[in-house]
């Protein structure tokens, strides 16, 4: 915490909200380049002597998460309808401490393919959606991916999938190494036909930039790496921006507005400090990368006689387009042990369903994975769900533990318009502002999709001789922590929220970049591409402010 | 990162959430002092904490049905009553109430249908499943499900799992570093090939 102090009333050049996986590119970036540089976070600032392994504190408790108790949100499936609060379990769940959910995320990190960008050209309007290309290209992003996986660090294979997109540059670090669950889903994939590969994963391989290798205990999975070998922010960014001397990173910043002058330009934000007390931060410029379901509601809520909707909102979409992913489960018990609690939650995947396939009869695509199971108090809660929940049987079940595996199907989730975060009209959070509401239902082809590839998943398993596949059953969700397309990017100032360069169509020097850039939804693991945008939109940023054109 | 799916698989348990969870204080849940205070007191004290004589003994002989002591320990050996016992007298106080009227109702309804019996812990074995298959799908009693599991399988210093016993009947090893071959499937795993798509 070596980093610069800089007062409320000093104009700094920039105020970014929000440290996590794109908060915390940006504040490097932007002070790299020269920037004086603030970066409020709502959350406190954890060592890595904080981290434990403690599923009751991380799982059933709102360990480093957005506390519910504090936090409430509410949720409703039908747009018409009053939402209802989500009491301990929120709908939308991120976490909430300096690095954001790059702390506890399971650090999946393949790059989308091309075909993300361009799918609404290729593919034709879906009715009732909101789907779009990309104002900006796979090979537009490129440079950027490929500086994610050097400079915060992914360990992978290149060429070792037939469907990745093109690259400029290999991984830095070889693919850690396979799990039994890893060889399984090789095995039996290999024996349908398909090629399965590496998984590209944002945890250290071998030491690199500074930091050590996994010592693969198993607790990536929701939880902080006490190691420093996951590549969250708190180890790689947010120091390398605190060594330039020109970043202040503010802990226990809860930024409550952006605040604009008589021409509608933003002059800096109003945050609330750990003990409730308001303080306004002076900038030039303001980059809101709070998370897909806090950079929406913070624009809602600055509100004014000028932008009566909301700051930067003369689209009316912003909260709207929010998308999910959609993750199909399959459970396999195996004869012989596995030990998923060991090491990292994903080392195989496979990409042969990537694509949309319109002779399927509905839109979507995704990726499959072998997984850990996951750690013991969570996998044996799911257990009554689909068999004996008590007695000797139950106990049997209990046994199963290390010959257990899960297959996750992530996919598609279409943008549509009636998804979305808006403001709670009633319930208020514990410092007075308004809850976050959550609209969402699931498309039709969501399902029909995630039907699909779970249906690939179990066909691997049997592939592969488990003894015993069951399918997760697939509901609609009320549940994510893919916060995605609630500030879409676009051209056209009237469909979008941003520009391709991330900033907002109505506000010259307010710039949004996180999960809710995203215009489509790819097929699950965004904070990968997350950061390319967050990397690429820092890169503009300091472009425009070096020429004097924010 | 996905973990989505597992969490709404776990918290699709309606009992947990409404039955247990739903109604408890979050603040309460929430304050980790609150749990590590419970869990200490758990740890240093033999006395009950939030049940009567008469539920601790309902409770140990629901949770010994849940997880059976057979050849290996069980529910009761992991320390199960206890941490919910601890529990419901500290972080999961706001559940009380409810939790206690459930137990109350189960009671109730166990000893009028078992004529003359003197409740639950006093019936046969082989009687206790047979009930218990009757009243498996109530919310009290998946209730207590979940939070058996909790307590057998989560941290010892919280009161259950005593001594890992836990941890132990399912094969968990509480360990945190780990070399390769983690299991036997990647023993004698070959190296990775790539291969050309087959189009």
């Amino acid at each position: 915490m070596t980093g610069q102090r800089y007062r409320n009333s000093t104009v700094v050049d920039f105020v970014v909200v929000g440290s996590g996986a794109s908060g915390g590119v940006i504040a490097r970036e932007l002070a790299v380049a020269g920037f004086s540089t603030v970066v409020l976070e709502q959350g406190s600032r954890l060592t890595p002597a904080d981290f434990e392994h403690d599923e009751l504190k991380y799982w059933f408790q709102a360990g480093i998460t957005n506390d519910p108790a504090r936090s409430p949100q509410t949720f409703r499936s039908d747009p018409s309808a009053i939402a209802t609060p989500t009491g301990i379990r929120p709908a939308l769940w991120y976490a909430r401490t300096v690095g954001g959910s790059s702390i506890h995320f399971t650090a999946n990190y393949w790059r989308f393919h091309e075909i993300d960008f361009v799918e609404r050209s290729r593919l034709g309007p879906i009715a009732g959606t909101g789907f779009e290309d990309w104002p900006i290209t796979y090979a537009e992003l490129e440079p950027y991916y490929t500086k994610v996986e050097w400079d915060i660090g992914v360990s992978g294979l290149a060429g070792a999938s037939p469907f990745d997109p093109p690259r400029t540059r290999p991984y830095p670090m070889p693919p850690l190494p396979v799990k039994s669950s890893g060889v399984l889903l090789e095995r039996g994939a290999r024996k349908l036909g398909l090629h399965p590969f590496p998984a590209p994963m944002a945890i250290n391989s071998q030491p690199h930039r500074g930091r050590p290798a996994c010592i693969h205990c198993g607790f990536c999975h929701g939880f902080a790496c006490e190691a420093q070998a996951k590549s969250s922010t708190l180890f790689n960014m947010i120091p390398e921006a605190e060594a330039t001397g020109r970043c202040e990173i503010r802990a226990n910043s809860y930024v409550v507005r952006i605040d604009t002058d008589a021409k509608g330009r933003a002059t800096g934000v109003v945050y609330l400090d750990v003990h409730g007390r308001e303080h306004f931060q002076k900038a030039r410029a303001v980059v809101v990368s709070a998370n897909g379901a806090e950079t929406p509601r913070l624009l809602l809520a600055s509100e004014s006689a000028r932008y009566p909707d909301g700051l930067a909102n003369s689209s009316g979409l912003i909260g709207k387009y929010l998308m999910f992913n959609y993750s199909s489960r399959v459970d396999a018990i195996f004869e012989h042990e596995l030990n998923e609690f060991k090491s990292v939650q994903v080392t195989r995947v496979v990409h042969d369903f990537y694509d949309a396939d319109p002779r399927r009869g509905f839109y979507g695509g995704g990726g499959i994975d072998a997984r850990i199971g996951p750690q013991p108090a969570v996998w044996a809660q799911r257990l009554s769900a689909d068999g004996p929940a008590w007695g000797a049987a139950f106990k049997a079940r209990l046994r199963e533990f290390p010959r257990s595996m899960v297959v996750l199907c992530h996919g598609t989730s279409l943008p549509v318009a009636t998804n979305a975060v808006s403001l709670d009209p009633t319930l208020k959070d514990a410092w007075g502002r308004p809850a976050i509401r959550v609209t969402y239902k699931d498309h039709p082809d969501d399902l029909a999709n995630a039907r699909f590839l779970q249906d690939r998943g179990v066909e691997i398993m049997e592939a592969a001789g488990a003894q015993r596949v069951a399918r997760a059953p697939i509901r609609e969700q009320n549940f994510s922590m893919h916060l995605l397309g609630t500030c879409r990017m676009g051209n056209d100032a009237r469909t979008s929220v941003i520009d391709r360069y991330h900033r907002t169509h109505d506000v010259p020097n307010l710039f949004l970049c996180d999960g809710s850039s995203l215009v489509t939804s790819g097929r699950g693991q965004p904070t990968m591409t997350i950061q390319a945008l967050a990397f690429r939109a820092a890169y503009h940023i300091a472009r425009f402010a070096r020429a004097g054109e924010i | 990162m996905n973990y989505r799916d597992d969490l709404n698989a776990l918290y699709s348990r309606r009992a947990m959430i409404e039955g247990v969870l739903g109604l408890v204080g979050v603040a309460a849940l929430c304050d980790l002092a609150t749990v590590r205070a419970t869990a200490a007191e758990a740890r240093s004290s033999t006395k009950l904490r939030f049940f009567s004589a008469n539920e601790a003994t309902t409770i140990d002989a629901l949770v010994a049905q849940i997880i059976p002591t057979d050849e290996t320990p069980g529910a009761r050996e992991m320390g199960v009553a206890r941490f919910i016992d601890s529990a419901l007298a500290g972080f999961l106080s706001p559940l009380a109430v409810t939790f206690r009227t459930g137990l109350t109702d189960f009671e109730t309804n166990c000893r009028s249908h078992h004529a003359g019996s003197d409740g639950f812990a006093t019936l046969s074995a082989d009687q206790q499943i047979i009930w218990l298959h009757q009243i498996e799908h109530t919310p009290f009693f998946e209730s207590l499900q979940q939070l058996t599991v909790l307590a057998a399988l989560t941290m010892p210093q919280y009161g259950g799992n005593r001594n890992g016993l836990g941890w132990q009947l399912i094969g968990f090893q509480d360990l945190h570093a780990f070399s390769p071959p983690y299991g036997y499937y990647d023993r004698d795993y070959p190296g990775f090939s790539a291969q050309e798509p087959a189009l």
